[in-house]
């Protein structure tokens, strides 16, 4: 699985929750991939997943989350996600 | 020496109207009324108008710019702010664009699809794929 968030370079709310987003979903999913993606470097692939608003999350390509999400809505996509994938 | 609403508009290239709208849309209000109840405006108002418009031409709406124009003002805001609400605009303009191509990519299709003969328009191509598109079938004649 692979979970790419896109942030705005200087944003500092991305920055403060970026650490404890991540921490979490490899806690949830070890061996997740985790990108993180400047959506200004990586416009044509943000525009490509749909992201309108950032910071964003797509899990697999698809975007999931157009704001960021707290710890445990990620902890409950991430179980959705790998639920449906088994 | 304050301006009419007249004078600020033929300055900045806009209608009296669309000052007033501006008004109606808290984006630029006069410093005062004269005695006879005319609108008054101070020159900066002619920056405030430049702005909006420049900004509209950006692809803006008007709520947008209201958050622009109180970013512009705000003291606790900085250079970061403006441009990730930029970026987000921008992200906005590049899907509708992608949108518009996959529109226009599907009508050259359906052009290619028509040879442009004297068919009747029951006949027509074009418009039979956009009834195929809708789900409904063509009746047969």
């Amino acid at each position: 699985m692979k979970i790419e968030l896109f942030y705005t370079p200087g944003c500092q709310e991305c920055a403060n929750a970026r650490d404890e987003l991540r921490t979490a979903a490899k806690e949830i999913i070890p061996g997740v991939i985790w990108r993180e993606l400047n959506a200004l470097d990586e416009l044509d692939y943000a525009v490509e997943v749909g992201v309108i608003t950032l910071p964003a999350i797509a899990i697999d390509g698809e975007l999931v989350f157009s704001s960021l999400p707290t710890r445990r809505q990620l902890q409950r996509e991430l179980t959705k996600w790998t639920a449906g994938a088994g | 020496m304050p301006l009419t609403i007249g004078k600020i508009a033929s300055l900045a290239q806009v209608s009296a109207d669309t000052l007033r709208y501006y008004e109606r849309e808290h984006l630029i209000a006069p410093a005062a009324k004269s005695a006879g109840g005319y609108r008054l405006y101070e020159r900066d108002a002619l920056r405030r108008i430049r702005f909006i418009k420049q900004a509209q031409q950006c692809g803006f709406n008007l709520a947008e710019i209201r958050s622009l124009l109180a970013l512009r003002g705000s003291n606790a805001a900085c250079c970061r702010d403006v441009r990730h609400v930029a970026l987000e605009k921008k992200l906005q303009l590049e899907a509708k664009i992608k949108a518009m191509k996959v529109m226009s990519n599907a009508l050259t299709q359906l052009i290619k699809e028509c040879s442009a003969d004297s068919r009747p328009v029951d006949d027509c191509p074009i418009l039979a794929a956009l009834e195929r598109a809708n789900g409904v079938k063509r009746r047969s004649r």
